[in-house]
């Protein structure tokens, strides 16, 4: 049932997105999606027992971790809906987005959502390879929508890196498939099925498939070494579409990830499969970090950040303690959060001085002082400062990775004191910025739309309320997730 | 009916010509003769995913065999064809990386180096030829991966992605078959990709209206371009 109302509210959307002419009500219908997905999964979380599978279905289901994922997706899709119509009036105007485009954005990003949230409900691999292929589609069409030639590079480089290292995923995938039929006679590539069989699978072609499988997800996620994609993507694509794809769609590799390596945490192969996720982790903080110092671009900068925290992520996964898994959930959704606010304030700077130079940015606290705070409170909550979202989830992952061992502990701590000053340096030398003499008066304040504003103080807010609280409820979500993947 | 032995035959040889094919396509520079090179390797998966069926008699490799005739050696040809016809330049005029025949040598070392790696693993299972069949299988996924690495124009990337694809299904049909209803879904999102990719070809060959335009199919169909 669950299943079938995601779909047909989709689908829905979709049909009426394709009817309607006008931008409002684009922009309506798609808040209202993601609103709905929102309310679903939320009331399922909280009513209905899980894992719940779909009926006359074997490729879904709905667990805690997918419903949770599920949830911070639809949240930053709700969040970039009530950001979007203002942003995308601006690129309209500025002649940066055709309005022939209005259409097929919406199109793209409504069909982003639903092969997100299904992706996630998928109890097959090979289904959630699909999904998790589109969604690099889905993304592409959104980048591509702009009135720039070298978007259509971008978007081009984005599909061949992620497209071609999913290929080693599915290589992976049916090595899975191989290891399950030779355990229970006829394969199997359900979630479920995989995780109680997987005691009896050969380690070693274990590894070699979780080795594989990791290829492409790492990709999605943008993990060094295979991350060369989304600094440009990240950076070319509309802020509101960024938001969506460092705060919704690199999460899909770590949670491909995270489900895989449940499965090897069952054998032998757990070892070795824990020290290359630790290995690639401390790589993608380290690659990320040194970038950020040569970074003049704000969404650059940002964009090297997501690559950065899905290090630590990786980290938190790879150390396979309960306390570990327990932080990078957390993670999850505080990293998901505060990229979302700092790629919408970039977005309003980008607005209101057309570029995402920092040298063409003069002025910003009269001018934007909003997206100031939303700067300076999302940098803050991205680098760990207490008492934001992230500071708990960085603090606790780096504690056991101490426990690990001491010289990576140090390793890590020094590529994130260098990720630090980097991001503190870029804010320095955006803020300290100052009009020349007599032209204070010539730069006019771009007019930010109320629903642009109110998006950024629903994020600032929730930044730091949960930093100082964080509910029960989730944490009783994330427990749950722990203890069905068995750490 | 096909005698198995003679279809054991037959499978090693069209292995054989399935690599030679990705060999010739990391030489060519011409686009139609790499989509047709294309083509005949997917004409002889469908070969090979017969005579499979002659040995296992499972049903399901008919089915992969007609699917991929009919996606593989026509529908994917035919839209790399037309966007071909559409594009000003229609050779690949230099390589990057690597020549052509440098990277044969690295295929062949890749070879040697996969067969090391799964030989070791799946030594203890009870498939005595999987490592061989695995190797090449795999083999054809690297060979893909060099043609995207040594050429710069987005068609030849394409038909790079396209021959790694056919070393992951070339891969699956010996270790693995999945069932129909993946098999059709990874097709379809094949077809989608290429149709997308080929549009962003065609969008670096001309301007960015005219691309729009072509992006905007939807609105075609429904008859209410937006201007």
């Amino acid at each position: 049932m669950i299943f079938l109302l995601l779909f047909l509210v989709g689908a829905a959307v979709l049909a009426l997105v394709l009817l309607s002419r006008s931008h409002r009500v684009m922009n309506v219908l798609s808040l209202a999606h993601a609103t709905a997905y929102v309310g679903i999964v939320a009331y399922a979380l909280a009513r209905l027992p899980l894992p719940l599978h779909a009926d006359g279905s074997d490729y879904l289901f709905l667990d805690h971790l997918g419903a949770y994922e599920i949830l911070v997706a639809s949240v930053v899709f709700f969040l970039a809906a009530l950001y979007l119509e203002g942003y995308i009036e601006s690129l309209i105007r500025a002649e940066e987005l055709p309005k022939r485009n209005l259409r097929l954005f919406y199109v793209a990003m409504n069909l982003l959502l639903i092969a997100t949230a299904f992706s996630f409900a998928s109890d097959n691999l090979a289904v959630f390879w699909i999904f998790l292929e589109l969604t690099t589609l889905f993304s592409a069409v959104l980048v591509v929508t702009l009135n720039a030639k070298e978007n259509i590079d971008v978007a081009l480089k984005y599909i061949f890196i992620a497209s071609t290292s999913m290929l080693f995923s599915f290589i992976g995938i049916i090595l899975l498939f191989f290891l399950s039929a030779q355990a229970t006679g006829t394969g199997t590539l359900e979630w479920s099925a995989l995780m109680l069989h997987a005691a009896t699978f050969s380690p070693a072609l274990l590894l070699v498939s979780f080795l594989f499988i990791l290829i492409g997800f790492a990709a999605k996620s943008g993990i060094a070494p295979f991350h060369t994609w989304l600094p440009h993507t990240h950076a070319k694509a509309p802020s509101a579409v960024s938001v969506v794809l460092s705060g919704a769609v690199v999460n899909m590799g770590i949670y491909g990830i995270l489900r895989v390596f449940a499965i090897v945490h069952q054998t032998s192969a757990l070892t070795a499969a824990s020290w290359f996720l630790i290995g690639f982790g401390i790589f993608s903080v380290a690659v990320a970090s040194l970038s950020m110092l040569r970074q003049r671009n704000t969404k650059r900068i940002i964009a090297f950040s997501s690559i950065e925290h899905m290090g630590v992520i990786l980290v938190g996964i790879g150390i396979a303690t309960r306390t570990s898994v327990f932080w990078s959930l957390a993670y999850v959704l505080a990293h998901s959060l505060a990229k979302s606010l700092l790629f919408f304030s970039a977005g309003i700077i980008n607005r209101q001085y057309e570029s995402n130079e920092a040298e063409d940015v003069r002025d910003i606290f009269r001018l934007q002082p909003l997206a100031s705070l939303g700067l300076i409170v999302g940098s803050l909550t991205i680098v760990g400062m207490p008492p934001f979202l992230l500071f708990l989830p960085k603090l606790f992952i780096i504690i056991e990775l101490g426990k690990v061992s001491l010289l990576l502990f140090f390793l890590l701590m020094l590529f994130l004191l260098i990720a630090v000053v980097a991001f503190g340096a870029f804010m320095m030398r955006l803020f300290s910025a100052v009009p020349e003499a007599g032209k204070q008066e010539r730069i006019p304040r771009f007019p930010v739309p109320a629903k642009m504003s109110l998006t950024l103080a629903i994020l600032i807010t929730l930044v730091l309320a949960l930093g100082l609280w964080f509910p029960s409820y989730v944490q009783h979500v994330i427990d749950a997730i722990v203890t069905e993947l068995r750490f | 009916m096909i005698d198995p032995v003679f279809a054991l035959d037959l499978i090693k040889i069209l292995l054989v010509l399935i690599v030679l094919s990705a060999a010739l396509i990391i030489t060519r520079r011409d686009f139609i003769a790499l989509t047709s090179l294309y083509a005949a390797q997917s004409f002889l998966i469908v070969l090979l995913s017969v005579g499979l069926f002659a040995i296992d008699r499972n049903p399901l490799l008919l089915i992969i065999a007609a699917i991929t005739l009919l996606s593989k050696v026509v529908i994917i040809p035919f839209i790399l064809t037309k966007v071909q016809r559409r594009l000003k330049m229609k050779r690949e005029i230099e390589f990057s990386h690597l020549s052509p025949i440098g990277a044969i040598l690295l295929a062949v070392v890749a070879f040697f180096f996969i067969y090391a790696l799964f030989s070791g693993i799946l030594s203890g299972l009870d498939k005595g030829v999987l490592s061989t069949v695995v190797s090449l299988a795999i083999c054809l996924v690297f060979m893909g991966l060099i043609i995207i690495f040594t050429r710069k124009q987005t068609i030849t990337n394409v038909i790079g992605y396209l021959t790694m694809e056919n070393g992951v299904l070339l891969f699956s049909l010996f270790v693995a078959e999945l069932s129909l209803l993946i098999e059709v879904l990874i097709l379809l999102d094949l077809i989608m990709l290429i149709v997308l990719v080929a549009l962003m070809a065609f969008g670096i060959d001309s301007s960015i209206e005219e691309f729009h335009s072509q992006l905007n199919v939807l609105d075609r169909w429904l008859g209410r371009e937006q201007r």
